[in-house]
């Protein structure tokens, strides 16, 4: 079984996406991931918490990425959606929380179980550390084209 | 043979990062050949089990982290920036 494939979905694929703040722009990946029947409405207020407390921006070379995500109690449904953003967005850094990273790429997880996907989460995160991959994913201009890039750095 | 060492990875919720990295290093020590058992724990039951590992991976706020551990940093194994300097690091706790 292919699990990865099935944690994307083309309503759940954003391009040239825009929002004026972190605040924002988590707020209304949030909701859509809401409206699509994915996370509960809890999740929107927990991923925002989270992200503060615990960022996820990621300085990784040619496109910054960050990684919000949160605890699974407030998701029905296991999803990823990813949003290339028309103006890059300052995260906090994972790890440190001191330094920005201007995010270009976001990645919002809505995980149920993790265990079950750690093999399609590390795939995923495996580009974080590939400069081409991820300028590669940047630059593709639908969103089949992102979940076909995707499907192909990830099997 | 020596006892096998105990790592422990700790983020957040432990959804996603934690795992990731556990299983990125527990790769890394397997093709080295290194004895090792790499878990992935969550931040809240940490105090009580941090005892019991022998090196600590953070991934959150440095600031956090006032254990009595020899610790690195699970970030590079994510983004690939500065993983083998780390890694590196790692080794040379595990040695001692």
């Amino acid at each position: 079984m292919n699990t990865f494939e099935s944690l994307l979905y083309e309503n759940l694929i954003l391009l040239d996406y825009k929002a004026d703040s972190k605040k924002e722009l988590l707020r209304n990946l949030a909701a859509i991931l809401e409206e699509h029947g994915f996370v509960k409405e809890s999740y929107s207020r927990a991923i925002i918490d989270r992200e503060n407390r615990y960022p996820t921006g990621l300085n990784t070379l040619g496109i910054k990425v960050a990684m919000p995500h949160t605890d699974s109690i407030h998701v029905h449904k296991p999803a990823i959606l990813v949003a290339k953003l028309a103006h890059p967005i300052a995260f906090k850094e994972m790890g440190g929380g001191v330094n920005d990273v201007e995010a270009s790429l976001i990645f919002m997880l809505a995980i149920t179980n993790p265990e079950c996907h750690v093999t399609t989460l590390s795939k995923l995160m495996s580009i974080f550390s590939d400069k081409g991959s991820l300028v590669s994913l940047y630059e593709a201009s639908t969103k089949a084209e992102v979940i076909q890039k995707l499907n192909a750095i990830l099997t | 043979m020596s006892k096998m060492k105990k790592i422990f990875v700790a983020c957040g919720s432990g959804v996603a990062t934690s795992q990731t990295v556990a299983s990125k290093i527990s790769n890394l020590c397997e093709e080295e050949g290194l004895n090792v058992n790499v878990e992935a724990v969550d931040i809240k039951s940490l105090e009580s089990i941090i005892d019991q590992c022998d090196v600590y991976v953070s991934i959150v706020s440095t600031g956090a982290n006032n254990w009595n551990k020899p610790t690195i940093s699970g970030i590079p194994f994510l983004t690939g920036v500065r993983m083998e300097e780390e890694f590196n690091k790692l080794k040379e706790f595990l040695v001692k």
